[in-house]
């Protein structure tokens, strides 16, 4: 067998051991480290023992070598600002704020929701957690006003989905190091996407409400110092999202030393806050447990990674991939929808880890290759840039996904809270989230219609 | 905080796993201390630069010689991500915290599910065991008794000398081997007495209970938040 038939084999049995619930991190190991030892065996001719002891000596630097890298630190930060984030206050400050402000719009608490599960999304960075904090602070706020309890509850999935693009954002990061793009790029393109994201969600809430009378009055009649006095409490949300921006748009420093300055604020929020040692232990823990998964995964995905450099099947799907006879921009579509069908089976970043590194250079090569200008290819992107571009459209749709049955979590999340109190089901969440779905495929859409959207901000850095 | 549900008695299996979780643990808040020095260390690198630089400018050259940038900043980050990625790596794995798809497993019960549980905890113990051995000889490339601090390679920036972390690799491992082979003999146990929830090992949570799992987790926090 051939190199390439060796791998496209291991893929096979790597989706095997996948299904079979091996768990990700070490299925892909697992899978790399079999795949060099038959690179070395069968196709370089070494004998067994000698094969083995070459494939160990590469396998065996991976975990070492890949950890030690100063952009991962990154990752446990950001986690770590999620999880101080619950102790600071910020969920019902923010709900309250943005209650104050908004509310006296058309489906007010809906848009004041919206908002709100945004800006903390965004800070968290964990769609699924968010929409259980909402669930429990905006839902019987909104029952109580005799709000469409489907409607309440379809926000609540929703908004959780604008976890990942707004900055700090761990997925942007995984992204970026598996396909060794640029982190700061990636985090300052999420920002208009993931703002464009809310207020479209905004607009529809608006729409739905004009359309349907039945769905929940406006709450106006706050007078301005009233709602100035909530605003202390939100605030920290804003400064950890601008200080990202501006720490990477305006050079002051590098985007790990912007999360942490993020993560100190939220920490002495949360200590000012009342927070003890208990909580913090708690949330430090929860924190390295986290960042043991995913950096776990990474270094899994990087033994895999190296042989599939070996073994070239990169190259060769993405030959065959630019030797399709359709336009390329048919052809990224049908890639986006293989996302979609894997996406409602899978976790997000494991179907990212699993797949980027075979599909990230097959999109580059279908642009015309990593060093390719703007003018001369297939998507009117550079290499670089459509490096980035494809990075925020695939964190889009895995998000998307969130609120798509059969395992859509956010709205299992948000039923598994609402059920007993306010007897919302699983599928009253399902279709109460199903408009805002409908508008994230616009949004997607329009994502990919007009790349300038994702890619202006990161281009003022470049210059 | 979080639990995954991992049933617990009496048997030996269980005391054994039980032992094997308060290490665990103990790995897991160093590694959570890490992330906490990690987050302080950038912000005094930082601001040390920036008001460093501030203070340059206005000429304030007394407080400026005392500010600037964390000697090493970047050696000290690139030490510290390891100790982030392996010293929970076992914690993790206790609680069922790594990532899989388990709509298949999820259907099994009962020996069936032991069995393909059982099989699927082998794979990962065979890959760390290699990786045991090959990370253990990438520690013995960069250790040398006769070297100053024993070390034949260095950080590029202040020279750390990189051995005592590539050391905790597979030390870690060794850790994650011990859970996993722990995890067989429990699920071996499951297998042979065909429990409703084999005990010492997580139980497969279907989405709705993962959810309501969730939400609890979040209501103890919730109620830490109203304090």
């Amino acid at each position: 067998m051939t190199p390439i038939e060796v791998s496209i084999v291991l893929a096979g049995v790597l989706i095997l051991l996948v299904m079979i619930g091996v768990r990700v991190a070490f299925a892909t190991g697992f899978i790399g480290f079999l795949g060099l030892f038959l690179i070395f065996y069968l196709d370089r001719g070494q004998d067994a023992g000698r094969a083995f002891a070459v494939s160990l000596q590469i396998a065996g630097q991976i975990p070492h070598s890949k950890m030690s890298t100063y952009v991962l630190g990154l990752i446990p930060t950001f986690i770590l600002i999620g999880y101080l984030a619950y102790y600071a206050g910020l969920t019902q400050a923010l709900f309250e704020a943005a209650k104050r402000w908004i509310a006296w719009l058309p489906g007010g608490l809906g848009l004041s929701t919206v908002f709100a599960t945004a800006g903390f999304a965004a800070v968290s960075g964990a769609s699924v957690a968010t929409s259980a904090v909402f669930a429990r602070i905006a839902i019987p706020e909104m029952l109580k006003l005799n709000y469409d309890k489907r409607f309440a509850a379809g926000v609540v999935a929703a908004g959780g989905t604008l976890a990942s693009l707004i900055p700090p954002s761990a997925i942007l990061v995984i992204y970026a190091i598996i396909t060794e793009s640029s982190v700061g790029q990636l985090l300052l393109a999420g920002f208009i996407p993931g703002a464009v994201s809310a207020l479209i969600y905004g607009a529809l809430v608006i729409l739905l409400a004009r359309m349907r009378s039945d769905l929940g009055p406006p709450v106006g009649g706050f007078s301005l110092a009233e709602r100035l006095q909530v605003l202390p409490g939100a605030l920290p949300i804003l400064f950890v999202v601008f200080i990202i921006i501006f720490c990477i748009y305006g050079g002051w420093g590098t985007p790990t030393e912007a999360g942490a300055l993020g993560a100190f604020v939220v920490l002495v929020m949360a200590l000012w806050r009342g927070m003890g040692w208990d909580n913090l232990k708690g949330a430090l823990i929860e924190s390295a447990k986290l960042s043991a998964m995913i950096l776990t995964m990474i270094w899994g995905v990087l033994i895999y990674v190296r042989y599939l450099g070996f073994a070239d099947l990169p190259g060769a799907f993405s030959d065959w991939i630019t030797s399709l006879e359709q336009p390329p921009i048919l052809t990224l579509l049908c890639i986006l929808g293989a996302y979609v069908v894997l996406g409602m089976f899978m976790d997000a970043i494991g179907m990212l880890i699993l797949t980027l590194p075979i599909t990230f250079p097959a999109v580059i090569a279908l642009n015309g290759g990593p060093a390719v200008s703007a003018a001369d290819s297939a998507l009117g992107m550079s290499g670089d840039q459509v490096a980035v571009w494809f990075g925020i459209i695939v964190v889009k749709m895995a998000e998307l996904c969130l609120i798509t049955p059969p395992i859509g979590l956010n709205c299992y999340v948000v039923a598994g809270v609402a059920r007993e109190r306010h007897g919302i089901t699983v599928q009253d969440v399902f279709r109460g989230a199903s408009p805002f779905f409908i508008a994230d495929v616009v949004t997607v859409a329009v994502l990919i219609a007009f790349p300038g959207i994702v890619l202006w901000l990161p281009s003022l850095v470049i210059g | 905080m979080a639990e995954a549900t991992v049933p617990e008695d009496d048997s030996i299996v269980s005391r054994a796993d039980r032992a094997l979780y308060r290490v665990e643990q103990g790995f897991a808040l160093i590694a959570g201390l890490t992330i906490l020095a990690v987050m302080l260390v950038s912000v005094a690198n930082i601001l040390g630069r920036k008001l460093g630089e501030w203070a340059n400018d206005a000429g304030l050259d007394g407080i400026a010689a005392w500010l600037g940038p964390v000697p090493g900043f970047v050696d000290w980050m690139e030490q510290a991500v390891p100790l982030i990625a392996f010293l929970a790596i076992a914690y993790c794995q206790r609680l069922g915290g790594h990532i899989r798809m388990d709509l298949l497993v999820g259907q099994l019960r009962g020996r069936a599910l032991y069995v393909a549980e059982w099989l699927g905890t082998l794979f990962i113990l065979v890959l760390v065991l290699v990786l045991i051995w090959g990370s253990w000889t990438h520690f013995g490339r960069s250790f040398d008794w006769n070297a100053p601090m024993y070390s034949r390679d260095s950080s590029i920036d202040i020279g750390l000398p990189l051995w005592p972390v590539k050391l905790l690799v597979p030390v870690m491992l060794a850790f994650m081997a011990l859970r996993l082979g722990l995890q067989l003999w429990a699920y071996t146990a499951a297998i042979r007495d065909n429990p409703e929830h084999g005990v010492g090992v997580p139980r497969i949570e279907s989405a709705a209970e993962q959810a309501e799992h969730e939400a609890e987790t979040l209501h103890e926090i919730g109620a830490g938040e109203a304090r």
